[in-house]
């Protein structure tokens, strides 16, 4: 008996270990997900280092992300998020307390409290007209105590108390050409210069009270030769600007009210000029500098507006703005990129032949170019300058470099994700194990110690600090090789930079980085744009010996027939295989299922011309390809004419592009939309590599249903026109949208709903048979979530087992294209509480698992809602069996359980997409949130029921079995005892 | 990794960073009241200027502020207009968010957390965050049926719909789109709080008791010392026959089993 209840024992133990988690406890956070925060490329860096208190520095990024940082470590005090047309025009520090942020265009103006990043006033400014916007935080303005901020923007001129945000006075520059260029603010005096240009060749100047906003002085001056581009200024009375042929310098002064203009062609200064130039605008007085292709010349302003070249590089040059010293003294820097080293030098304005400091700091290559410079300085120990410069480079990362060193880097390239892909980590062979080994057995003992002692809830805080590190330090998750159950994996990242990263699952610490040559400005290409990423070769079978390696897409500029780049990496060295610029464009990519013979995949690449390309452009895959010429069909969505196109290929390239891998297409069929009355906002297609275990599904009363599964499904949502703009521009009368799913192989239409008074924005889900999307109905006014199951009907009599035995089945009765599939479908839709970003699924590599949807809301987070919330078979009342089925009772509205926020309580700020990968476990899925931050966590939908929890407690096991074996033995000798008393009784 | 530290490996620096995050919020915390003081005499100056380009709380309420610094996101009870129209087609609007103080006080109260709150119009179209004193405002908007949402790590906020009238401008009209419950004015408290994690029960005797672990100790001690105490009840006649009969079936008794058993 005591075997068998060993036994009842051990297996109840086994379940109880087993216990539902439905979410996290507080201490699993970082287990075994992490999260990184970001800001994007720094735009402008002001410092705030005063002599005693911490030194820090406040960015403003592309990413409209205003942040305080550490200047010690570099990392984040704190940090916000502007909207995303919440476009930051520039920042500024006011009062030693406040960060001032001029957005949207000039018309926001905010104030933060500098220490912990609060709020503390906004005010709304508004003006006739568009124009530049310009911040100017005058250090020793003060109206009635007040100090004061100025503002251009709109047209007019503003000044705004630091205290409150009010606005003092304002002044409206409303001539009708008029661009003002710059305002001025000679230090010390109470006067603002307005300069600018009116109708080209008009220079503009206006002389303001910085007191009460009266215009004093108003002059203009002709200049045959019209302006162009900005203008920079060198003395608080001069500016220089071009002419508008871009090749003669003029420095207009405009002293005491009268301008004066002074020509200089730039062949004068230059003998070998390289055509128009561009102004780049610096703050530092008397010097400039102007570029002429990959030229930079600097150029000093003597006192009497003569202007002399002082210097003149081939390399890029980045000019910080002026930092005032001392009394009337003023220091910059200039830095070039030369080689393995980037050079810096900081000048007094006044005295360009001596450097203040020269500095080589050695810099990884695959940061690119020095793009921006910021300078700060401190005193050093024995009473001289020391200076400490933040540098942005090409690749977005933001450095601190103090004595010729990195003080440290933040890459902040990763908050601008193009594309993500998923690559595995080499096998782990004999001699290449990393594994580190517990030191010795009592380490090992003591460790179980107090993991049991956790257990039992009887450790102290010191100890559970310690168990919570050795979790976290787990050099399990971080190892270089694959694991048994999959979840080690690298993330390969494409930003917005070129740059690629491979990041490690364990821990996000990124394993590679490789600056993208086919992705940087060059001669060729001035404006290069990073597309996609896919899967070039996944190595497995045989060609286990190969590397596996991404296809990065790219394309030159903006528009639609740019040619392409082509750029294949191999994943585990992070080394650029090969790269190729293409002759044509890249309109669409098409990853084929077909592999050659090292597994390299085939990629059917369309041109604007509507010709297909087949890379790799090797004959093996052309004959792999000949083989399924007429199977290939895809499709092509314009969003503007509203038109859906059906394509198939047709033959071989004709005419001059004539090539072995080229082929023409044909039109198979279109569907177009009436433009008057629909416009499309949406279409999602499944996911290519999508498993799905079973096509029958088993309800309730024993019946079968068939989910029609099609590859060749897209789901389309159109919008009323007038519905296509905001939330709140429409009524709900006029506002109606519809969804459509189209088989993309016939441009069959299989079902379409309309859905009236509902508006966009749609984001929608495509899995399996089914699709979920969610819109907003304009008449609750609230979100809704809506859900489509499509089942094939035509194989529904075959669930008859004699049938299938005597073969009246028609499995085998052949599909044609041309008969209409029999297909019904089931919908119901429910309210959702919040604005949704994105939305994604889990998938897992056998389809077994249950899915969840991962909601991406418009907080940041990510929920994770089980497809079961969205069942078309919901009813108010489900009867027994249904309810056995796991069928829940139909409410009408979607429940939002805060433990399911898969993001527990962070944010992952700027979220713009969710990945989810399937692990090697069926149960386990890992998913990756990307925006200006990363967030990455496993998730099991179902729970993990193939593999023990990380939770699981060895050590209580080990030591249960030890007490029962003892036991085992005690009351075994004891018993042995009483049998032998009761034999000699 | 967000940023590698100087001298030190990755880990290391990981590790580090969190730590100086959590000394600078508690730092933090100490500020945010003599930030208040200064928010509460700023608006006394506006009003004596008479500027009143923005809608403000009024003066009744930063004598309040100035009088009960550390309250005052609670003691404020005045309300403040909600609309204010601007130029022709364009209209602000002005609301406050409220957050109770019993809320959010257990668990993990994070300081400052009330500048990590973000107001969104119509789904992100506008994005604005709070003043000191929970206000907020949107500025050039047009006329018409919007939705205003609340973003708050630690709660949960309804949406609201808020209908900007040209008609009647100042008119307010607003409603939870949850529970559509009306709102007089547009004040925004949250429905519930939230909490992400899951949590631990304490240790007790009777959790560990009822764990099938427990359950399973405790029916093994009852067999153990209770059947003693019934065979002990039993005829001795008997129960030498119930053994017999136990061992003519062959049932696999104990000390058959293992080791030595078999001397027997």
């Amino acid at each position: 008996m005591a075997i068998g209840s060993f036994l009842i024992l051990f297996i109840l133990f086994f379940f109880s270990s087993l216990n539902p988690i439905l979410s996290l406890y507080e201490d699993q956070v970082g287990l075994v997900d992490w999260h990184q925060q970001y800001l994007g490329k720094v735009k402008q860096a002001v410092f705030h280092t005063h002599k005693t208190g911490r030194k820090r520095v406040v960015v403003s990024t592309e990413e409209n992300v205003v942040a305080l940082l550490d200047l010690r470590q570099g990392e984040i005090f704190w940090r916000h998020v502007l909207g995303s047309n919440d476009v930051i025009d520039g920042i500024d520090i006011a009062l030693g307390k406040y960060v001032i942020t001029l957005s949207s265009g000039g018309s926001i103006l905010r104030a933060w409290n500098l220490p912990d990043g609060q709020m503390v006033w906004e005010s709304s400014l508004r003006g006739p007209k568009h124009s530049k916007s310009l911040l100017l935080v005058p250090t020793n303005l003060k109206i009635e105590k007040d100090n004061i901020v100025i503002i251009f923007s709109n047209g007019r001129l503003n000044a705004v108390s630091c205290i409150d945000g009010e606005v003092l006075w304002e002044k409206d520059f409303e001539g009708e050409s008029l661009e003002v260029q710059q305002v001025i603010q000679p230090p010390g005096s109470n006067l603002i210069y307005v300069v600018g240009f009116a109708s080209s060749s008009l220079f503009e100047m206006y002389q303001i009270n910085a007191l009460n906003g009266e215009l004093l002085k108003h002059e203009s001056a002709a200049f045959s030769g019209g302006f162009l581009g900005e203008v920079s200024p060198v003395f608080s009375e001069t500016v220089v600007a071009l002419d508008s042929t871009g090749l003669i310098l003029l420095t207009v002064s405009f002293q005491n009210g009268m301008i004066s203009f002074q020509q200089t062609p730039i062949s004068n200064l230059v003998k070998d000029s390289f055509g128009p130039a561009k102004i780049i605008p610096s703050s530092v007085t008397g010097i400039f500098a102007i570029k002429m292709n990959a030229v930079t010349i600097v150029i000093r302003v003597t006192d009497e507006n003569k202007l002399e070249v002082v210097e003149k590089t081939n390399h890029e040059t980045s000019i910080s703005d002026a930092l005032p010293i001392s009394e009337g003294q003023q220091a910059f820097a200039l830095v070039q990129r030369a080689g393995p080293e980037i050079h810096l030098r900081v000048k007094l304005a006044h005295n360009w032949d001596d450097n203040l400091l020269k500095e080589s700091v050695k810099m990884d290559q695959h940061r690119g170019l020095v793009h921006k410079i910021y300078i700060n300085n401190y005193i050093r120990a024995d009473k001289s300058y020391g200076f400490r410069a933040l540098i942005v480079m090409e690749d977005h990362s933001l450095l601190l470099l103090q004595q010729g060193e990195i003080v440290w880097s933040r890459e902040d390239g990763l908050a601008s994700i193009i594309d993500v892909t998923t690559s595995e980590l080499p096998v782990e062979r004999d001699g290449v194990s990393v594994a580190k080994v517990e030191h010795n057995l009592f380490e090992w003992l003591k460790g179980h110690m107090l993991k049991l002692k956790g257990t039992l809830m009887l450790a102290s805080p010191q100890d559970i600090a310690a168990i919570q590190s050795m979790r976290l330090k787990n050099s399990e998750k971080s190892k270089m090789t694959r694991d048994h159950n999959g979840f080690r994996k690298l993330l390969i990242v494409l930003t917005r930079a070129g740059k690629l990263f491979a990041l490690h699952t364990g821990d996000g610490h990124i394993v590679w980085s490789y600056l993208l040559q086919s992705l940087q400005k060059s001669k060729v290409c001035q404006h290069p744009i990073g597309l996609n990423l896919y899967k070039w070769q996944v190595p497995h079978h045989h060609a286990m010996d190969e590397n596996p390696s991404v296809l990065v897409i790219g394309k030159c500029g903006p528009s639609s027939d740019a040619p392409g780049a082509l750029s294949f990496v191999d994943t585990y060295t992070g080394k650029e295989l090969s790269s190729l610029s293409l002759v044509h464009s890249v309109a669409l990519v098409i990853p084929l299922p077909y592999t050659d013979s090292t597994e390299q995949r085939l990629h059917l690449l369309i041109d604007a011309d509507k010709h297909a390309h087949l890379y790799p452009k090797t004959p093996e895959a052309i004959s792999i390809f000949e083989r399924e010429f007429s199977n290939i069909y895809w499709y092509s969505v314009e969003d503007d004419n509203g038109i859906i196109k059906g394509h198939a290929l047709r033959g071989k390239c004709t005419g001059e592009v004539a090539d072995e891998v080229c082929f023409d297409t044909r039109e198979l069929w279109s569907i177009v939309f009436p433009s008057e009355s629909e416009k499309i906002i949406a279409t999602v297609t499944r996911k290519l590599n999508e498993v799905v275990h079973t096509q029958a599904k088993v309800i309730a009363d024993q019946e079968v249903m068939y989910k029609y599964i099609s590859r060749n499904l897209l789901f389309v949502a159109t919008v009323a026109l007038k519905g296509s703009g905001e939330i709140g521009s429409v009524t709900p009368e006029e506002s109606w949208l519809v969804a459509y799913l189209i088989d993309t192989v016939t441009g069959r239409i299989l079902h379409r709903v309309t859905h009236h008074g509902s508006q966009g924005p749609v984001h929608a889900v495509f899995s399996e048979n089914w699709v979920v999307y969610h819109y907003f109905n304009l008449k609750a006014h609230r979100y809704e979530m809506s859900v489509i199951e499509i089942y094939d009907q035509s194989r529904a009599d075959n669930k008859d087992v004699w049938k299938l035995v005597l073969g009246k089945h028609n499995l085998t009765s052949p599909i044609s294209l041309y008969s209409r599939p029999d297909v019904i479908t089931k919908s119901q839709s429910y309210f959702f509480t919040h604005s949704v970003k994105t939305i994604a699924v889990t998938s897992t590599t056998k389809g077994i698992t249950s899915k969840q949807l991962l909601i991406g809301t418009i907080g940041d987070q990510v929920l994770a809602l089980e497809k079961r919330f969205l069942d078309p078979r919901r009813t108010v009342n489900p009867t027994q069996a249904e309810k056995e089925e796991g069928i829940i009772p139909l409410t009408d509205s979607l429940p939002i359980i805060p433990q399911s926020y898969v993001t527990h309580a962070l944010r992952v700020e700027g979220l713009r997409g969710i990945i989810t990968v399937p692990a090697k476990l069926e149960s386990t899925t890992l998913v990756f949130a990307h925006g200006v931050d990363l967030f990455f966590t496993q998730l099991a939908p179902s729970r993990t029921y193939d593999s023990l929890t990380d939770d699981f407690n060895y050590a209580l096991l080990l030591i249960t079995i030890v007490a029962l074996m003892a036991a085992i033995f005690l009351t075994w000798t004891l018993s042995e005892r009483k049998e032998l008393q009761e034999n000699w009784r | 990794m967000a940023f590698s530290c100087k001298n030190s490996s990755k880990f290391n620096g990981f590790s580090g960073c969190i730590k100086m995050v959590m000394v600078g919020t508690s730092a933090i915390m100490m500020q945010r009241r003599t930030l208040a003081m200064e928010a509460s005499l700023c608006v006394k100056k506006s009003k004596k200027k008479g500027a009143d380009s923005v809608t403000r709380p009024n003066s009744q309420i930063s004598a309040a502020m100035a009088a009960v610094t550390p309250l005052l996101l609670l003691l404020l009870l005045s309300s403040a207009p909600s609309f204010s129209s601007g130029s022709r087609n364009a209209y602000n609007i002005n609301g406050r968010v409220k957050i109770p103080q019993g809320l959010g006080t257990k668990g993990y109260a994070l300081p400052g957390r009330m500048s990590n709150v973000k107001v969104l119009l119509n789904g992100g179209q506008n994005i604005t965050f709070l003043r000191p004193d929970g206000y907020f405002s949107f500025h050039n908007i047009p006329a018409g049926t919007h939705l205003i949402e609340v973003s708050a790590i630690g709660y949960f906020f309804s949406p609201v719909r808020v209908d900007v009238s040209a008609r009647n401008p100042g008119k307010v009209q607003a409603a939870l789109t949850e529970n559509r419950k009306g709102l007089s004015e547009l004040v925004l408290e949250p429905l519930r709080e939230e909490q992400y994690y899951e949590i631990r029960e304490p240790f007790s005797i009777m959790s560990l008791l009822k764990s099938p672990m427990g359950l399973m100790v405790g029916f093994m001690l009852a067999v153990a010392f209770l059947m003693p105490k019934l065979v002990e009840n039993m005829d001795p006649e008997e129960m030498r026959r119930a053994q017999e009969e136990m061992r003519s079936q062959g049932v696999p008794s104990l000390s058959s089993l293992l080791p030595g058993g078999a001397r027997n």
